[in-house]
């Protein structure tokens, strides 16, 4: 009777062993589950050209559910990015009859804590109508997209 | 008189047949051009590339080479380093784009793999909209990834786009598409 229960006693301990082992297997490239909660608190590091001072104002535009913070400290996620603006020329104007900027802007939101980032967005705009601005705007209304979807 | 101007006719001829006849490229080369001298005590087979050891295709944007057929595995950790003209961000941003299953991280020491590589762009100046009537940039751009507990490069890609439509975007896109050919889902 003992013998039998020191069998079975020794078949559960290696069946745990087991999934414990096909667990940390799965566990170590497990896909990232994390979303971007509504109301987290973010901070939007410096971007070139004053480029996130756009982005905080298209932020509030699109009424994006986020907490937007003065400082690092006190925010979960980050926003950083890049941006370029290249005016339009002579040439631009004369030979295209096209008085817009083009630009381009890259963001990236990361978590703070895990340091992964979460979710990325680029926008290209050839002709952009209102500039920075829209490119922000763009970024922002894809954000909310994000945080809506999840 | 007319002998010097005979005998300089005579050379001019001479010197344009010499020219004719002897092409440059078949005169003997100096400087760069001269190949190197072949090593006689290596094997012919020496010589070429093994074919195991670097693969290369060409695709439509450009080429790629995957050491030994390496593959990154899903959801492995890749830091993604700054590089001219923030290009690393249009690289993550592709990588979501084309959803590839990796896991980007800001902290280079939580990384398994890292990406590096240099971009550079080419606006349209006004010749080229003027006669071509394009206000497109050119861009290019070169990554390679490497395992950071190896040390070794296990994949590397270069992009040349002429007319980018959608400027860096594009190249990060490009990128991002073969990055996810050698990772195994």
């Amino acid at each position: 009777m003992s013998y039998g229960r020191t069998v079975v006693k020794v078949l559960v301990l290696l069946l745990a062993g087991v999934a414990c082992t096909a667990l940390a297997e799965d566990t170590k490239n497990a896909k990232p589950s994390e979303k971007i909660p509504k109301g987290a608190k973010i901070y939007v590091a410096p971007i070139s050209d004053g480029f996130d001072t756009y982005l905080k104002t298209a932020l509030l535009d699109k009424k994006v559910p986020v907490e937007v913070v003065d400082s690092r400290e006190k925010a979960e996620y980050q926003i950083d990015g890049v941006s370029d603006t290249q005016k339009a020329g002579t040439a631009k104007k004369v030979i295209m009859w096209d008085w817009h900027s083009r630009e381009e802007a890259s963001i990236r939101v990361s978590n703070i804590l895990s340091g992964e980032v979460v979710w990325s967005y680029s926008v290209h705009k050839e002709s952009s109508a209102h500039g920075k601005k829209s490119t922000a705007e763009a970024c922002a209304k894809h954000l909310k997209e994000a945080i809506a979807e999840k | 008189m007319h002998t010097k101007a005979a005998v300089a006719f005579v050379f001019l001829a001479a010197l344009i047949m010499s020219v004719t006849i002897f092409p440059p490229f078949a005169w003997p080369q100096t400087g760069q051009d001269k190949p190197a001298p072949q090593d006689q005590t290596k094997s012919p087979d020496a010589a070429k590339p093994d074919s195991t050891e670097l693969k290369s295709a060409p695709t439509d944007e450009g080429q790629l080479a995957a050491v030994n057929n390496a593959k990154m595995p899903a959801y492995a950790k890749v830091y993604v380093a700054p590089m001219l003209g923030g290009f690393e961000n249009y690289i993550i941003a592709g990588l979501r784009n084309k959803k590839v299953p990796l896991t980007v991280v800001v902290d280079r020491s939580k990384a398994e793999y890292e990406i590096s590589g240099v971009s550079e762009t080419d606006k349209a100046g006004w010749a080229k909209m003027l006669f071509m009537g394009s206000q497109n940039s050119n861009e290019q751009a070169s990554i390679k990834i490497a395992d950071l507990r190896t040390g070794a490069i296990i994949f590397g890609y270069s992009v040349h786009k002429t007319n980018s439509v959608r400027g860096r975007q594009s190249a990060g896109e490009a990128c991002a598409k073969h990055i996810k050919q050698i990772v195994v889902d």
